[in-house]
């Protein structure tokens, strides 16, 4: 499993993601993204929704990944949070993926959108590494 | 790597990076500011991203930084760029995601003592009659078609049904609403977005403020906005909510590959863009005028319900308890505007990115009532701090296409700010002050504490001191109240 880290950036929110392959660095991100909102241990898995994404190349394929999650959870009548992600289909330009989360009472913290912010997916001996800043 | 001795101090506040810096640059940048704030603006991105910008197509004059620069995405935050409208650019990384993001400001002739007394009461009724929050709904819910007229007609909508007078609309930029903006092309899950939120505060770095005026500049300006020392105002700073952020998403979306379609040479993916006269172009500028005039739909009704907060709370209590409307400014957003530039008037589109139009006495685009003073610039500083009300000056007009700062500008991450202080210590840091706080978030407390921002003072005595904006009066919190 990946892990992430808050870093700093002047005005916005950012983390800095590792992962073990291509499908855990899209999971990670999704859930280091929902650890800036709410407690993932308080999120149940009782909502499920899909996702289908077609993008340019995997650095757009992530930005609209967690924009599209933003979206699902502040879309609802209730605000949700996300915290497992299953894909049936990943390829840098497309994504297909059946996500599980529930309501919450509130978020921490308000991200306006995922952005293009110096992203860059790179690929390490480990796996891959990017940082991800948020518009806050 | 943009060094500090690359630029050439040009004025007492003006810093300028010669074109010749980076053979992309297609004009030179400037930086606003005293030398403090000119060597913060090299603390993280900004300078970088403000040569980024001087590359793009169709640049007149210069790439600009307001004195309350910091890094945001594409364009620095207190960006301020202009490019022909006939062979330049529009760039929704010049705008940003809050797209007319704005400061609202009503004065009263209530003097803050004779407010004391009611002061909590009234806070916590403004609190409950203007939604706040992440995701939060609105005070009013529209229909499709609804939402359709207020995408297009902005603050007249509010107009039409009863949350404006027409000296509200006169006292607001553009009178509330930008003409080129198409309900058409605003994006389904845009409007699906905006249909609940309109009238509500959200989160973040949005406020509503009660202040006192705490000192008068100039006085003759001052009366003529309204303003009288020692009484109250309320600031009202939000934007198009998650409408904006949807536009600002879908349109980066459908720019992506315009660059290379139309030969757009671009240092940094953040920057997409499309010619203004192109058909992507032409739809985002629709679409982002409709956002603009969302919120400005937005902070008139959120003014209607603090006018009706008041009268629920002081009628029979204090002789006149009314509300009149100093200004509206937008402070995200590109306008099409016409400037003299070397003598001759050209159209072109203006980008101000965290910077607020300023323009002079006798501009058309004023109300009557401010032809001859200028126009009325808001400058809120960080929470619990001064913000300032300026005027525009000719000055403006000649460097910067009418523009100038739009608050303190931050210094310090969120991420970093919480590490200072935790919410509660901000909250009853700010009570000891005297000022009553009502807030849905205490880590948004701590997120905006002060100490994570430059002193608003230092950037408007920049501003003031290049010239750009005259300062007019000063205010600080009696109240704030926070998403």
């Amino acid at each position: 499993m990946g892990t992430w880290a808050e870093i700093d950036h002047t005005a916005d929110v950012a983390l800095r993601v590792s992962a073990s392959d291509f499908a855990d660095l899209f999971a990670t991100a999704a859930r280091g993204m929902f650890s800036l909102l709410v407690a993932l241990d308080a999120v149940t898995s009782s909502l499920v929704c899909t996702v289908d994404l077609q993008a340019l190349d995997a650095e757009t394929l992530l930005v609209d990944w967690l924009n599209e999650l933003l979206y699902l959870a502040e879309s609802g009548p209730a605000l949700r949070a996300f915290v497992a992600f299953e894909f049936a289909v990943l390829e840098p330009t497309h994504l297909r993926a059946v996500v599980r989360g529930g309501e919450v009472p509130g978020f921490f913290n308000y991200l306006k959108a995922a952005t293009f912010h110096n992203l860059e997916i790179t690929a390490t001996q480990e796996g891959y590494v990017t940082t991800l800043v948020f518009d806050t | 790597m943009t060094r500090k001795q690359d630029f050439e101090q040009v004025g007492e506040f003006t810093w300028e990076l010669p074109k010749q810096h980076d053979g992309r640059m297609q004009a030179p940048a400037r930086i606003y500011g005293n030398a403090e704030v000119f060597d913060l603006a090299f603390r993280d991105n900004s300078v970088e991203q403000l040569v980024n910008v001087a590359t793009l197509p169709g640049i007149v004059k210069y790439a600009m930084a307001m004195p309350d620069v910091h890094q945001g995405y594409g364009f620095p935050i207190g960006g301020v760029a202009a490019f022909r409208y006939d062979r330049g650019i529009i760039s929704p990384g010049g705008v940003g995601y809050d797209i007319n993001c704005g400061v609202r400001m009503l004065a009263s002739t209530i003097h803050h003592e004779e407010l004391q007394p009611y002061l909590e009461s009234l806070t916590t009724q403004i609190f409950q009659d203007c939604p706040s929050g992440v995701g939060g709904k609105g005070a009013v819910r529209l229909s499709e078609n609804a939402l359709d007229q207020v995408l297009e007609q902005g603050a007249h909508w509010a107009l039409q049904k009863g949350y404006a007078t027409q000296e509200d609309i006169a006292r607001t930029e553009d009178g509330g609403r930008i003409p080129q903006a198409r309900a058409a092309v605003v994006p389904s899950r845009a409007k699906e977005r905006g249909r609940p939120q309109l009238g509500s505060l959200g989160a973040g770095n949005h406020f509503l403020e009660i202040d006192v005026v705490e000192e008068v500049y100039d006085a003759k300006v001052a009366t003529l906005f309204g303003l009288r020392q020692g009484c109250v105002v309320v600031q009202i700073h939000c934007g198009s909510r998650g409408l904006g952020h949807e536009v600002c998403n879908q349109y980066l979306r459908v720019l992506q590959d315009a660059p290379q379609r139309y030969g757009i040479p671009i240092p940094d993916r953040e920057l997409v863009a499309a010619p203004v006269e192109s058909q992507e172009g032409k739809d985002y500028l629709a679409a982002m005028a409709a956002a603009a005039n969302y919120a400005f739909a937005n902070r008139q009704v959120l003014a209607h319900f603090v006018r009706l907060a008041f009268e629920k709370v002081l009628a029979g209590k204090i002789s006149d308890w009314h509300l009149q409307q100093v200004y509206d400014v937008a402070h995200n957003i590109a306008k099409v505007e016409t400037h003299d530039v070397d003598g001759k008037l050209v159209k072109l589109v203006v980008h101000r990115k965290g910077a607020t139009r300023a323009f002079a006495p006798g501009h058309p685009a004023l109300p009557e009532v401010y032809r001859d003073a200028g126009q009325p610039v808001l400058v809120p500083g960080s929470m619990g701090t001064a913000s300032y009300v300026l005027v525009g000056t000719p000055q403006a007009m000649a460097e910067t296409f009418g523009s100038c700062c739009h608050g303190a500008g931050r210094t310090m991450s969120r991420h970093g700010a919480m590490k200072v202080m935790r919410g509660e210590k901000v909250r009853s840091d700010l009570e000891q002050q005297g000022v009553t706080v009502r807030s849905g978030s205490l880590r948004g407390l701590a997120e905006e504490a002060p100490y994570a921002y430059k002193d608003v003072s230092l950037v408007v005595a920049s501003v003031t001191g290049a010239g750009i904006a005259r300062q007019v009066a000063r205010v600080r919190p009696i109240a704030v109240i926070k998403g």
